[in-house]
């Protein structure tokens, strides 16, 4: 039952997250200004090694890049705002490039993050409640395998497994158009993000399902009688939803930086191949871009598993603190 | 959280090449038996397919332009949508393509260019002399020079006369013998009047159909190409592959029928492969060590030439090039007609290089080394280098940068650095690097004997003067300067051998000169 003087303090809470939130991106946005200057000369990077000198003060000249970094800096700022930033590679709009690819991306890190979170709680559930039989130390054993693997070599494996070499089920890459996506060829990227995010999921879920199920409250309930399929589904998930749901945020948030690596290795036209591509031209408006997004990206998702977790803690959601 | 748990397993390069190992041992395994002893290749041409391509490198920058190629999908891309007025063929001679007549003025101060009779571009329109002249004043526009301006710098944008419907004159602002070897560069096509590049229209085997930059782009056959028969193909697709394990992961998944580079580890798994074929063509490619004779310690001659007696080169090919190159003598163009054959090859000799910097006073010699992965077996030949020069007593520090930083504002004026560059004729290469006004002279290599001799070579038509005159420019390049050739690798492709007509290319550009005009599926 809320009581209101709760229901405010929730309130401002969420309004202290969203406002720090505000403020890390606005200082994500000064780093990510400042490092891509680093990166070197854009202009060389672009036009390789044949470049005339008169064509690099040309481009340099096009692209604004021998202008002072307070300039620089000003003028990307008013493009950010009117969403106008130019990417250097193709003079258009920066969110012409990365729309289709954002959603692609979207699709593939989407799909993944969902199969990978049923799968995960599921089977941090089903392994908490089996806990200790044989069966659930070898399922245990392999997740961890797993949890140690980098994407990038479960990939490798599963196309030299299912795609090149033993069998030839599937395509090793992704050749289609950039636009519509086609499934069969979703399946190994998207796997080989399952088989990365699931098991740390799996862990996290299962540690805290033991932890909740080992406290006194659901002795108690168990002492009552009550049914053990009823303890876990009533008694103890709601208990163990605000540590997993943190969980979730943090392993969906990397997904969004593990899609770089993954859309490289299957050629997947998402913003991760887009970034290695602006990296590799000095693209620094698409760099920014996407930096900025997956940088958004951790912002909001850590708000929503901040304010989740203060909404499954009955010590906050009733105001008693 | 995986950033700890990653620097704990194997590196990914070592585990590339153990599952590349997997890969080959089970592809072998399932296609051996299956296709059995390779069949002969090379039957007469058919026509029809689809061929699919995997080109390296690639993304958001990709153009269609006639004229400013700059990644290996552009250049993909120019040479079959464009034909030139002459091409370098698989033995690097020169041959007229488009033109039926090269020739210049006794003096060499102008040039007439005829074209065939016949010729069309993509809309069915012929090609005329204005087309040409179109063409010349647009690589040669002040205010956008494209990539092969400075190439024909001697041409008087102003000074073309047309003679009649396919025959022009162009006057010269020096006297030049070389316009044909220049006109035969492939960021040459000619383009109809009032070009423009989002409507792409040449005379190329192939017209464009799709275009997507970062991804694909598709081409149909065009009926009305001029060479017999060709092509051969319906439709070229054209992908772009950054990543060279997705490169490589496609071929032998059967996704793309060839991809234009092999990397150097995977060949042995390609040519194990029954179903594959490796297209290993020697090229004019080199990866030099650039010493700048105008600074500390290589402005002394004798630090110069210590150096390119400190290096194995027999050694390098095999080790930074996995064997798959053939070794230099410090002379570029080795496909010139006037390459030196009579000059002593350089081999190791560490005594005489340890003499050599002693008496310049450097015994105890430290230098810094500027390399970046921006060739393949450039870091790996620094590498090399700095192993080899420990023998001598040198103490070479490697200084390893990305590609952009390389690339960066001290580009060019590396004391000791490497560089990256393509099949020429000595002439043409000697303009762009070795040259007072050259762009890109990393060894800052001035000589004025040198500019004379060159430009004198220039401007002579006779091919045997021309020969003597370039060779005693060749002379002094090897007695004193500043560029340590060692090796020109090979370009190494691969593609279905259910596919016909690929040869091995001394240009240097992947598959063929990217030659799918030429190329067609077995029956």
């Amino acid at each position: 039952m809320p009581n209101p003087s709760g229901g405010l303090s929730i309130a401002k809470l969420i309004a202290q997250r969203i406002g720090s939130g505000v403020l890390v991106l606005v200082a994500v946005s000064m780093i990510v200004f400042g490092a891509t200057y680093g990166l070197g000369d854009p202009v060389r990077a672009m036009l390789g090694n044949e470049a005339t000198p008169e064509r690099v003060r040309a481009v340099a000249h096009e692209l604004g890049t021998d202008r002072s970094l307070v300039e620089q800096y000003i003028a990307w700022v008013e493009g950010l705002l009117t969403n106008e930033a130019k990417s250097f590679a193709t003079g258009r709009p920066v969110s012409e490039l990365l729309g289709p690819r954002l959603l692609n991306s979207m699709i593939l890190a989407g799909s993944a993050g969902l199969v990978a979170v049923l799968l995960g709680v599921a089977g941090g559930i089903a392994s908490a409640f089996w806990r200790d039989r044989s069966l659930e130390r070898l399922a245990s054993l392999i997740s961890l395998v797993l949890v140690a693997l980098p994407e990038f070599v479960t990939g490798i494996f599963l196309v030299a497994l299912l795609s090149t070499g033993v069998l030839h089920l599937l395509p090793a890459v992704y050749i289609g158009s950039g636009t519509v996506l086609d499934p069969l060829a979703l399946i190994l990227p998207m796997t080989t993000l399952v088989l990365a995010a699931a098991p740390y999921i799996l862990q996290l879920a299962r540690a805290t399902m033991i932890e909740v199920l080992e406290s006194d409250y659901v002795r108690m309930a168990r002492l009552k009688g009550i049914s053990e399929l009823r303890v876990v589904m009533i008694h103890a998930l709601p208990n163990a939803i605000g540590p997993i749901v943190q969980t979730i945020a943090i392993v969906l948030a990397w997904l969004a930086g593990g899609v770089v690596v993954v859309e490289f290795l299957f050629r997947f036209p998402g913003i991760g191949t887009a970034m290695a591509d602006a990296v590799t031209n000095r693209d620094l408006p698409t760099v920014q871009a996407i930096s900025l997004l997956i940088a958004g990206l951790y912002i909001v998702l850590n708000i929503l598993a901040d304010v989740i977790g203060l909404l499954a803690n009955p010590r906050v959601r009733h105001g008693s603190r | 959280m995986k950033e700890i748990i990653r620097g704990l397993t194997v590196s990914r390069r070592s585990f590339l090449k153990k599952t590349a190992a997997l890969t080959a041992a089970g592809s072998a395994l399932l296609t051996g038996g299956l296709v059995g002893a390779q069949t002969a290749p090379n039957g007469k041409p058919r026509r029809g397919g689809r061929l699919v391509v995997g080109v390296t490198g690639g993304g958001a920058k990709d153009k269609l332009d006639a004229h400013t190629p700059i990644s290996l999908p552009d250049t993909a891309r120019v040479h079959n949508l464009y034909d030139r007025l002459a091409i370098r063929n698989e033995n690097f001679d020169l041959e007229l393509a488009l033109a039926e007549e090269v020739t210049p003025s006794s003096d060499a101060s102008k040039w007439t260019i005829r074209l065939k009779q016949g010729v069309t571009f993509h809309n069915g329109k012929d090609i005329t002399a204005d087309d040409v002249i179109f063409t010349f004043q647009r690589i040669l526009d002040k205010a956008a020079p494209k990539n092969e301006a400075r190439s024909i710098s001697f041409v008087d944008p102003n000074g073309f006369r047309k003679l009649d419907a396919r025959t022009v004159e162009v006057n010269l602002l020096w006297p030049s013998g070389i316009l044909l070897d220049a006109l035969s560069g492939y960021a040459f096509g000619i383009v109809p009047v009032g070009y423009d590049p989002a409507n792409p229209v040449g005379s190329g085997p192939f017209k464009l159909k799709s275009f997507t930059a970062g991804d694909k782009s598709i081409f149909t056959r065009f009926d009305g190409y001029w060479r017999p028969d060709q092509p051969y193909l319906d439709e070229v697709v054209i992908i772009d592959f950054p990543d060279e394990s997705a490169r490589i992961n496609a071929l032998l998944g059967g996704q793309v029928d060839a991809i234009d580079q092999v990397p150097l580890g995977q060949i042995p798994i390609v040519e194990g492969n029954s179903a594959l074929r490796v297209l290993d063509s020697p090229t004019g490619s080199w990866l030099p060590f650039t010493m700048r004779v105008d600074a500390p310690p290589f402005n002394d001659v004798r630090v110069r030439q210590a150096f390119r007696l400190i290096v194995d080169r027999k050694e390098m090919i095999r080790q930074a090039l996995a064997g798959r190159g053939r070794i230099g003598n410090d002379i570029y163009s080795p496909f010139d007609p006037c390459y030196p054959s009579d000059f002593p090859q350089r081999d190791q000799d560490i005594d005489q290089a340890k003499s050599l910097l002693r008496q310049a006073g450097h015994q105890d010699l430290e230098v810094e080394l500027v390399s970046s992965p921006v060739g393949a077996g450039l870091v790996e030949a620094a590498q090399v280098f700095t192993k080899q020069a420990e023998s001598a007593g040198v103490k070479v520090r490697l200084n390893r940068k990305d590609a952009g930083q390389f690339y960066g504002k001290e580009w060019l004026s590396y004391p000791f650095s490497q560089a990256v560059w393509y099949t020429r004729s000595y002439l043409l290469q000697a303009g762009r690097c070795a040259l007072p006004q050259s762009p890109f002279n990393e060894t800052h290599w001035t000589d004025p004997a040198y500019a004379r001799l060159i430009q004198e070579a220039i401007a002579t038509i006779d091919d045997k003067k021309r020969c003597e005159i370039i060779h005693q420019a060749q002379k002094l390049e090897w007695d004193n300067g500043g560029y340590l050739i060692w090796g020109f690798p090979n370009q190494v492709g691969a593609y279905s051998a259910r596919v016909s007509g690929f040869k091995p290319d001394k240009t240097g550009a992947p598959m063929n000169s990217y030659g799918f005009g030429k190329v067609w599926f077995n029956a």
